[in-house]
């Protein structure tokens, strides 16, 4: 019976391709390389093309790259193909990992067999939110942080050190933010945990400091211009002079500071929060040797980290990558010691309770 | 009075035109803006984003790849569509009304959860994600649009013609292919424009259900996440010029085709 | 377009089935044909069911075979998951929903929005498919529909952020009135209604426009000369005739953009402010930002699609009971 449901499944299946795939199998597969090929989930222009082009050249290896514009849609591509996937390497956020390990979609990563392992700054390769079960579960690649961007032809540099610009009357209709980021950031101005993991053990408290930081954001909300989602919105507000100041990740606002924008970002003395992206090995992925292969060779050289950041503007996990940079490269790349004090990572933790409370709380925000 | 109403009437029919130019002319315009972010004010031109998408064949392969998805997509959705329409228009027969609401489904369901929908049947049916299953979906999603082109002049179609040729001895396969299908022959092609148009256009779709080789909106997608760069502008440009070439050479084609015939 | 030329192609000889030479009369005696459609016609009946089979296996295979599995995950406790995890059938989704009042407004106002862009959508377009259909000749209506669709072409993104750059503070619009002299500082468009309103109508036009153009297309023009002739004034033409006539167009538009505008996402979350927050944006928080709530994500689509067909029963029925009193 089984087999039988399986074949009519097939049947229906191939129906509906019947006349669309045999039409153009040249475009299906444009080729197939000698050393097989590596399968890689990434954003645009983190494989750089010149490393592309070497590695096929030197190991044969065909890199086929799909590009992806967010974690969650990842997420949902690799549930939907489980248990076989098609993937080797993706592209997660060092403080998604629980939720990709939690559906057993990632595979631990044996860091003996990457050599170059040791060429990642440590600050990455060794923080307390790379290490889950004992295991490694991602190379670090770029690293990105939560910013207060601004125009520096609007905003002195000491307004900017504080989140409270952002909600002052000043800028009223000036601003804009990402609410699920700033519901993070608002808690650690009100002086809590943002990442939650000290609530773990009492969600009473938990709850009450989720509505406090919505309550905030309620109250603040005559004063925002736009809550947006991506990093080519805020860019385009900023050109567009729709706003003077806005939380932003430092990448997108580095590429406007890069392009010669007058533009400003600072890490604010009430803290803020940084993530990593890193390449993980996708659970049962069909080429496991290709896929190590591929990290080994993309963490050798410090060049090939500093290609990444010019193309992306979020700042390299590479050890001495910031020598290939141009001055005006490493400037919207590096941020004052005293300002990265402020500084802390993303933890994954409480991230189930966390996004249980804080999900709900942003519709709130947005239908208030 | 006549004459009146027409001056205003074409009025708003150019106003409408210049409304939907506008934001076209100033995509154009930002496509030779040497910068990394489209805006104004433009304080310098260049031709870099148009020289770097002729030299580099990714682009112009994507956009070859999203036109044969469209084409193949568009043939399997007027075929079906034209089919349904035929059935739903014949005769009246019981459960016509549930027929029609099932051929109408796919239209109506927003693109991520008509995606995602997809996906999740796909891998069901075990098909491969990729070219054929982004074929597939576009096509399954644009038959109502065919359906519903093609049934509306199916109702204007004098019953007396197909009547005269089965008292003549046809069949009516034959009284189909050569009366019915020639007279609906200006819906198919309006329907087979819109059906390209919306195949050509989707994101959501080709995302989730395509493989390693992106089609050009997920291509756009993807290069937007490094900010909107006159190179997309510059792409959209070529895509548009290219499609463009190809409808008018089309529609001359058909306008003679039909010359040629009466 | 070409009525007249099939039509007329057939006066010279309707179907000459009989006609040994031509390819139709060579097929219709060709005997493996014969024997086929002697098989196909022997009854209406078994006629009626081979013309039915395909497209019904078609609908229910490929229309509805998704929509159940979008259905079957919104009554799952989870999806998706771990291949060694059960899942067990629950209503928690649908609770969801209906527990917690903060999901009823971005549904309410989804619902009003599309139905202030359907009405605006119609009040543009149908002058556009009078002038078209009525006004122009025969030879340039395609022509000057085909100038209508050229922007299309332009993804929906790419054009969105045109719009952008078109309506921001330092935007074309905002640049050309400083430069007239009629305003000194920017007039913020951008993120309000009227931006989101202006990108919308830029969606739903083609299909309200297409189902407008091809009712009064079909109207015969002599039915307003004859109505001119007993002297009806022309808004009166228009109301007692026209109007009436193309309300089937009308209705079919309105539906059609309406229920698609329940569903867009990208612009007016693009386009619209603080408070312009959809419903499909809702949705698609779940399966986006979250990634790992299908289910709830599922059971709101199912419940925004229900709500939005029920809305349009009852505005087909309200249209019907107006074209009922219109005729009576």
């Amino acid at each position: 019976m089984g087999d039988y449901k399986l074949n009519r499944r097939k049947f229906i299946g191939m129906t509906a391709l019947a006349g669309a795939a045999f039409a153009s199998p040249a475009y299906i597969r444009r080729a197939s390389a000698s050393g097989g090929e590596v399968n890689i989930w990434t954003y645009n222009d983190f494989v750089p093309k010149s490393f592309k082009k070497q590695f096929e050249a030197e190991t044969g290896i065909k890199i086929n790259i799909r590009l992806v514009d967010d974690q969650g849609k990842q997420f949902n591509l690799l549930a939907a193909e489980q248990p076989n996937p098609t993937v080797d390497i993706m592209t997660v956020a060092g403080h998604r990992f629980l939720q990709f390990i939690d559906s057993k979609l990632l595979a631990p990563l044996d860091t003996d067999r990457l050599k170059n392992w040791g060429k990642i700054n440590p600050t990455f390769s060794e923080s307390d939110w790379a290490t889950i079960n004992g295991e490694k579960w991602g190379a670090p690649i770029l690293s990105g942080m939560e910013v207060l961007a601004y125009n520096s032809e609007l905003v002195s540099m000491e307004e900017a050190l504080t989140w409270d610009t952002l909600f002052s009357d000043k800028y009223s209709g000036q601003t804009a933010y990402i609410i699920q980021d700033m519901m993070s950031i608002v808690m650690l101005m009100l002086g809590y945990d943002g990442n939650m993991v000290a609530y773990l053990n009492d969600p009473d408290k938990a709850a009450a400091i989720v509505e406090e930081a919505k309550q905030f954001l309620i109250r603040k909300k005559p004063l925002v211009r736009k809550y947006y989602d991506s990093g080519a919105e805020v860019q385009q507000m900023f050109v567009n002079q729709d706003i003077a100041l806005g939380h932003s990740w430092n990448g997108p606002a580095a590429a406007l500071i890069n392009d010669g924008f007058p533009l400003g970002m600072t890490i604010p003395r009430e803290g803020s929060y940084g993530f990593v992206y890193t390449y993980n090995i996708a659970n049962n992925a069909p080429n496991l040797d290709n896929a190590y292969t591929f990290l080994n060779a993309i963490l050798a050289s410090p060049e090939i980290g500093a290609s990444m950041t010019k193309a992306s503007g979020f700042i390299s996990t590479y050890k001495d990558a910031s020598k290939y940079l141009t001055d005006l490269e490493k400037r919207s790349t590096s941020f004052p010691e005293e300002q990265l004090a402020n500084l802390q990572f993303f933890r994954a933790e409480a991230n189930k309770m966390k996004y249980g409370l804080v999900d709900p709380a942003v519709e709130a925000v947005k239908a208030a | 009075m006549r004459r009146g109403n027409r001056i205003v009437l074409a009025c708003i029919y150019w106003a409408f035109v210049l409304y939907v130019f506008v934001p076209l002319i100033l995509m154009i315009l930002m496509g030779f803006k040497d910068s990394k972010f489209i805006g104004f004010p433009i304080r310098s031109w260049t031709f870099d984003w148009y020289t770097g998408i002729f030299s580099d064949a990714e682009v112009l392969y994507t956009f070859g790849y999203s036109v044969i998805i469209a084409l193949l997509s568009t043939l399997i959705s007027v075929a079906v569509g034209t089919w349904i329409a035929v059935l739903l228009e014949s005769r009246k027969f019981w459960g016509r009304a549930f027929t029609f609401g099932l051929m109408v489904l796919p239209a109506l369901v927003p693109g991520i959860i008509s995606a995602i929908a997809f996906r999740i049947y796909a891998r069901w049916l075990e098909i491969e994600p990729g070219m054929g299953a982004i074929i597939w979906s576009h096509a399954v999603h644009n038959v109502p649009f065919v359906t519903l082109v093609v049934m509306a002049r199916l109702s204007t179609m004098p019953k007396s013609q197909i009547e005269a040729a089965r008292d003549l001895g046809a069949d009516p396969l034959i009284a189909f292919l050569r009366i019915t299908l020639p007279y609906l022959v200006p819906a198919i092609l309006g329907a087979s424009i819109f059906c390209l148009l919306l195949s050509f256009d989707d994101f959501v779709r080709s995302f989730f259900l395509g493989g390693y080789e992106p089609t050009l909106p997920v291509l756009i997608f993807a290069m937007l996440r490094s900010g909107m760069s006159p190179e997309i502008n510059a792409i959209s440009t070529v895509a548009l010029v290219l499609t463009a070439a190809i409808g008018i050479w089309a529609e001359r084609y058909t306008r003679n085709a039909n010359k040629g015939s009466l | 377009m070409s009525t007249e030329g099939s039509v007329s192609n057939d006066r010279e000889g309707p179907v000459k089935t009989g006609d040994e030479r031509s390819f139709w009369g060579r097929l219709a005696n060709w005997g493996p044909y014969q024997t086929l459609m002697s098989f196909v016609t022997i009854s209406p009946r078994r006629q009626f069911f081979i013309l039915a089979a395909f497209p019904i296996l078609w609908l229910l295979t490929q229309h509805l075979g998704p929509m159940l599995q979008m259905l079957r995950v919104s009554l799952l406790d989870a999806y998706p998951v771990a291949p060694d995890v059960a899942q067990e059938f629950s209503l928690e989704s649908y609770f969801k929903f209906f527990g917690d009042p903060i999901f009823w407004m971005p549904l309410f106002r989804t619902l009003i929005f599309a139905a202030v862009f359907t009405l605006c959508t119609l009040l543009i377009t149908y002058p556009i498919a009078y002038f078209l259909a009525r006004h122009v000749s025969r030879k340039n209506q395609m022509l000057l529909l085909l100038i209508l669709l050229i922007p299309f072409w332009v993804g929906e993104i790419v054009r969105t952020y045109a719009i952008m750059i078109l309506l921001g503070n330092t935007g074309a619009l905002n640049l050309a009135l400083k430069w007239l002299g009629l305003i000194d500082r920017p007039i913020p468009f951008m993120y309000t209604s009227f931006s989101m309103g202006l990108g919308m109508v830029y969606l739903t036009a083609l299909y309200m426009l297409l189902p407008l153009y091809s009712a009064l297309e079909k109207l015969p023009k002599s039915f307003n000369e004859a109505a001119a002739d007993l002297g009806a004034g022309a808004w009166s033409r228009f109301r007692k005739i026209t109007l009436p006539l193309t309300i089937e167009g009308i209705s079919s538009g309105c539906t059609l953009v309406f229920l698609i505008s329940t569903g867009f996402y990208a612009t007016p979350v693009l386009l619209g402010g603080p408070s312009t927050t959809v419903f499909a944006e809702t949705i698609a928080g779940f399966f986006h930002v979250a990634g790992d709530e299908w289910p709830t994500g599922a059971a709101f689509a199912v419940i925004m699609f229900i709500v939005a067909l029920l809305v349009t029963g009852v505005f087909q029925r309200l249209m019907k009971s107006l074209r009922k009193g219109e005729s009576s």
